[in-house]
């Protein structure tokens, strides 16, 4: 029997004229570990919130969720909360409590579980996620990755059957989430737990997933294992939520059985020949310095450690300039001191030329310099979006995006990338020539930054200095000039992004390692195609 | 090693319920005088008051020693008119113990706050009420939350051009504003925590507290110990004379009151002996590594 | 073990609390205390309200949403006194309890006293402040339809809470010192506390009056949007 049984299952919000989701049916064996992906709106997080009782949300919902054969439904408050467990998207909100051992706690205490039970059960999941070391700290102070960590380990304290998670990696670092898919197919592999993950993390969930799930519009499009979808989906449209060595073995033609990894996608291109295109000749000329950092030392705290330390940047005018790097490495800081938010306690900071405390009143925020936060939620002030934007006009023209339909929504209601489209609106609102973006990509789906990615270069032919912090490889691929990474407080590399790509072994794009052994350019899927002499996908 | 802050809370609850209780009840010049000796001391030991600390105390202690006299015009002991009022021994003394029992009090509370951390103040609602604990514990993690977000809303709005003009008003209206999308957005993404909870099984039957805090025998023993010396310490205050006004009369060293002070005393500094003890066994312990 | 974890105690304890050990203890207080008998009677008074109320709170249902509301509302209430300049504690309980009800309303003003007493010191006024500022949530929230309609109402209620707020802790200042009630040291503590009193009151009207709007409107859409 099925450990999870999904029967015709529709669900239709109560004020929406079409069903979130219509008709799906499943069956999934128990260990197994699935990847549900999708557009943003196809209907994920309507699926998966409807296989956790307490947290079905209002509307009408025909069909049934078996777990064990047994109707989700009726099981009682207790059954369900430890049969399923759930770990949602941002990191933050999940947790409860003020100490880590209290958050483990958490689970068991409202499952009314004896002392003892408790404090086997903690010792018990300190020691698999490793989390001993910050037992006793303050949940407020840990990393996004440690925290998202901690609300996994919550979950399993109390030692659930089936494992649902939605989108849980979306806020998290490169590396805090590979290490967090990592302990998840540990989980997997060394539990027999039943996994379902919806996530864009292509790279790292598809190699390890038993099947892949694709939701459009509330149907279940496709639903097998990853090898066949690479040669089932190869003309469609669900082709980009692949890997990029399925994707360049669609670009170019490929016969056979698709590459997944990066090993067999390196292996399937070094059977193909490069066809060296001419790329446009780049212009030597020197350009004036947007942002120029020299020799900046800070910290928070005197007696603390330096975050920077004899930190060197230089953006050049009218550049994208991409700067990656873990988190907390101390890049939101170096922004804030970019931005004049904090002062260097040595070195110069000067902003087209002009050293920043000769921007007196406020002045270098209007016209000159304006900084988006990661946290989008913390720019609105107001009720509506209308209100919002109220004095952004010119700026709303600048964008390729109609916020009329918008409104009269609360800012808090819009999506990611709406909301990060609406902050980006009132940034540019002061008319601002140096454009700092602290992670703008974050949250987004695939779509989204590739609308995000041509609103930027839109502005770079405005004229718009941007420069970008990020940990989203793939993203500053896409769009930046210039690429540095940021490590021990200043920084490490800055180069052009195509020779920064290919210099770098580990922090560059899955499409470039696939290609580097035998073009340098390839860094971007399509570009690898082109090189690769596909049609272009 | 186990030292007096790393006993079960209970035991420094009650503990100081007792300093707190004999030291705020009685009015008896030689239980205080001792009470803020070994206050100060604890203070010192347990690094609860520093340089500063004590220089509010002994301002303290000087004005609420002097209020008494010039308002309580009591007394048989005239010593002299100050502004056609007669000030008398009477007050004076009154007011001197007065004001050691307030700076004893506040001693004793300073070492309460350094020894009493949030999770033992945890621990001890969670035995009460773990629901309560757990709703303590919630708003203690929002605190720090918000002290993050309050700087990043004010980072955020300064370099998007909130503080525009740099006057007050615009200061004032700037915090308001930031106060306000502050609220807005805790509350707002407070309903994923909301489910968080009821996912984890929050409301699915009675809650139970842990804590990693357990009673040992040391901590049976400390119970009783602390409740004997604070019964003697109490028949010795109830059996001293204490009358201030109008006329004096004190009876402080009977064999009650001797008693009752030496309990005091011991009581006073038993977190002090515990801890010397303590340490005494971990050199010896040490010494066999 | 020490707790209360029987059920039936907590119901045991919700009656004999205020029908026995509250008169026990004035009795008692009465006869054998000598020197200090308000004292002790006043604070074991506030210290049984406040159990009484715990014991009520633990035997409710209360919803997630609005137990993380309630968190929210007591931990601005503490942030306020971070904040230079701002001292919006009284505003918030107030508020809480207007939109969140007599109940929340309590609980925020007495745990909101009892966490920033954790960074500001403990005292012996701490179960005095808890009860009070308890209080002063409790009567707005069973005024709440009343206050809700009117800002000025609210700022009037804001104003007369500081000042009542005042008088009491004056009460329990001077049974500290004295031991017993001395009318001319009471009035002599009014009177230092004057300006202090004032400021208070006028900054909590001026708070009320100043977040109304803002806080209001938010815990309207919550509250409708999550239908807490």
């Amino acid at each position: 029997m099925a450990r999870l049984t999904l029967e015709g299952l529709s669900f239709t919000y109560p004020d929406a004229k079409a069903p979130a989701l219509c008709d799906v049916d499943l069956q999934i064996e128990g260990g197994e570990f699935l990847t549900l992906m999708g557009a943003t709106g196809s209907g994920k997080s309507t699926l998966l919130r409807l296989l956790k009782p307490e947290l079905r949300q209002n509307g009408t919902l025909s069909g049934r969720v078996l777990l064990d054969g047994k109707d989700i439904g009726g099981l009682t408050a207790r059954e369900s909360a430890s049969a399923v467990g759930f770990v949602a998207q941002n990191p933050e909100e999940q947790i409860v409590t003020d100490k880590v051992w209290h958050e483990l706690a958490f689970t068991l205490e409202s499952l009314g579980a004896r002392r003892e039970l408790i404090a086997r059960r903690i010792a018990e999941i300190a020691a698999f996620f490793d989390i001993e070391p910050w037992l006793d700290r303050e949940t407020a102070t840990l990393s996004g990755g440690q925290k998202q960590l901690l609300n996994l380990a919550a979950v399993m304290t109390a030692d659930p059957e089936v494992l649902i998670l939605d989108e849980p990696t979306a806020q998290l670092d490169p590396i805090a989430a590979s290490r967090f898919i990592d302990t998840l197919h540990r989980l997997n592999r060394e539990t027999g737990l039943t996994v379902i993950i919806s996530e864009h993390r292509a790279e790292e969930l598809i190699p390890i997933s038993d099947r892949l799930l694709i939701l459009e519009e509330g149907r279940l499009a496709f639903c097998d294992t990853p090898k066949k979808a690479a040669s089932a989906l190869k003309d469609t449209a669900y082709l980009r939520f692949l890997t990029a060595s399925a994707r360049i073995f669609a670009g170019t033609d490929g016969a056979g059985e698709a590459p997944l990894s990066v090993r067999e996608g390196q292996a399937y291109v070094n059977g193909l020949t490069v066809k060296e295109i001419q790329t446009a000749e780049k212009t030597a000329e020197q350009k004036a310095s947007a942002l120029s950092l020299k020799n900046v030392y800070f910290r928070y705290e005197r007696r603390g450690a330096d975050v920077l330390s004899d930190l060197d940047l230089e953006v050049k005018e009218g550049e994208i300039f991409a700067l990656l790097g873990r988190n907390g490495a101390g890049k939101s800081t170096m922004a804030a001191v970019a931005a004049g938010l904090r002062r260097a306690y040595s070195g110069s900071v000067r902003v087209f030329s002009k050293r920043l405390k000769d921007y007196t009143n406020g002045s270098l925020y209007q016209g000159v310099l304006s900084l988006l936060p990661q946290d989008t939620e913390n720019v609105f002030l107001r009720e509506t979006v209308r209100e919002e934007l109220c004095g952004c006009e010119k700026a709303e023209e600048r964008l390729p995006f109609d916020f009329k339909p918008l409104y009269d929504r609360h800012p808090f209601d819009l999506s990611g990338g709406e909301r990060q489209l609406a902050a980006l609106c009132k940034a540019l609102s002061t008319n601002p020539r140096l454009l700092i973006l602290d992670e703008p990509s974050k949250g987004l789906d695939g779509n989204m930054k590739a609308l995000l990615c041509g609103v930027l270069k839109g502005l770079k032919r405005e004229g718009v200095t941007i420069l970008m912090i990020s940990h989203d490889v793939e993203f500053a691929a896409l769009c930046a000039d210039r690429c540095a990474l940021f490590s021990q407080g200043r920084i490490a590399a800055a180069d052009e992004t195509e020779t920064f790509l290919f210099e770098n072994r580990f922090y560059t794009t899955a499409a470039s390692r696939i290609t580097r052994q035998k073009t340098r350019g390839g860094y971007t899927v399509e570009r690898a195609v082109k090189l690769l002499g596909g049609a272009g996908c | 090693m186990r030292r007096f802050e790393d006993m079960n809370p209970l035991c420094a609850a009650f503990y100081y319920l007792c300093v707190l209780g004999l030291t705020m009840f009685g009015m008896n010049p030689l239980t205080l005088s001792l009470s803020l000796l070994s206050s100060i001391l604890s203070a010192v030991l347990f690094g609860a008051v520093k340089g500063r600390g004590h220089a509010f105390s002994l301002i303290l202690f000087l004005i609420a020693a002097l209020i008494n006299p010039l308002i309580v015009h009591n007394g048989m002991t005239v010593l002299f008119y100050f502004n056609d009022n007669p000030i008398t021994l009477e007050a004076v003394l009154y007011g001197l113990t007065a004001a050691g029992m307030i700076t004893a009090s506040l001693y004793w509370l300073r070492c309460l706050s350094k020894v009493m951390t949030s999770d033992k103040v945890l621990y001890i609602f969670g035995r009460f009420s773990p629901k309560l604990a757990l709703l303590l514990s919630m708003s203690l993690r929002f605190i720090e939350l918000l002290r993050v977000r309050w700087r990043k809303i004010q980072d955020t709005q300064k370099a998007l051009g909130l503080y525009r003009d740099g006057n007050l008003i615009d200061a004032l209206r700037g915090r308001a504003r930031v106060l306000s999308v502050l609220i807005g957005w805790t509350l707002e993404n407070g309903i994923v925590t909301a489910e968080s909870m009821e996912g984890r099984g929050y409301g699915s039957g009675r809650r139970t507290s842990y804590s990693a805090y357990r009673m040992h025998l040391s901590d049976w023993l400390f119970l009783p110990v602390c409740a004997g010396l604070t019964a003697v310490a109490v028949v010795g205050q109830v059996r001293s004379t204490v009358v201030f006004y109008p006329d004096m009369q004190m009876e402080l060293w009977n064999l009650w009151g001797i008693l009752g002070a030496a309990a005091f005393a011991v009581l006073g500094t038993l977190p002090l002996i515990i801890n010397a003890k303590e340490a005494l066994r971990w050199r010896g312990l040490l010494s066999k590594v | 073990m020490l707790t209360i974890r029987n059920t039936k105690v907590r119901t045991l304890l919700r009656y004999a609390i205020p029908f026995l050990l509250v008169p026990l203890l004035v009795a008692v207080g009465a006869v054998a205390f000598e020197g200090k008998r308000y004292l002790i009677i006043s604070l074991g008074i506030a210290v049984l309200a406040l159990l009484l109320f715990m014991t009520g709170f633990e035997r409710r249902n209360i919803g997630s949403r609005r137990m993380v509301i309630t968190a929210i509302m007591t931990a601005l209430a503490v942030f306020g006194r971070f904040i230079p300049v701002f001292k919006p504690i009284t505003a918030i309980v107030v508020l809480t309890a207007v939109y969140l009800g007599a109940e929340a309303g309590f609980f925020c003003g007495a745990l909101s006293v009892l966490l920033s007493n954790i960074y500001f010191g403990q005292g012996p006024w701490t179960p005095f402040q808890m009860l009070g500022f308890g209080l002063i949530g409790l009567l707005a929230g069973y005024l709440g339809r009343v206050l809700e309609r009117s800002r000025v109402l609210l700022a009037l209620y804001g104003a007369a809470a500081g000042v009542l707020y005042s008088l009491m802790m004056d009460v329990w200042t001077v049974l500290w010192y004295s031991g017993g009630f001395d009318g001319k040291l009471y009035l002599a503590a009014i009177g230092s506390a004057v300006p202090f009193t004032v400021v208070y009151a006028v900054s909590n009207a001026a708070f009320l009056m100043l977040l109304y709007r803002p806080v209001g409107n938010k815990l309207r859409r919550i509250k409708r949007k999550y239908g807490v």
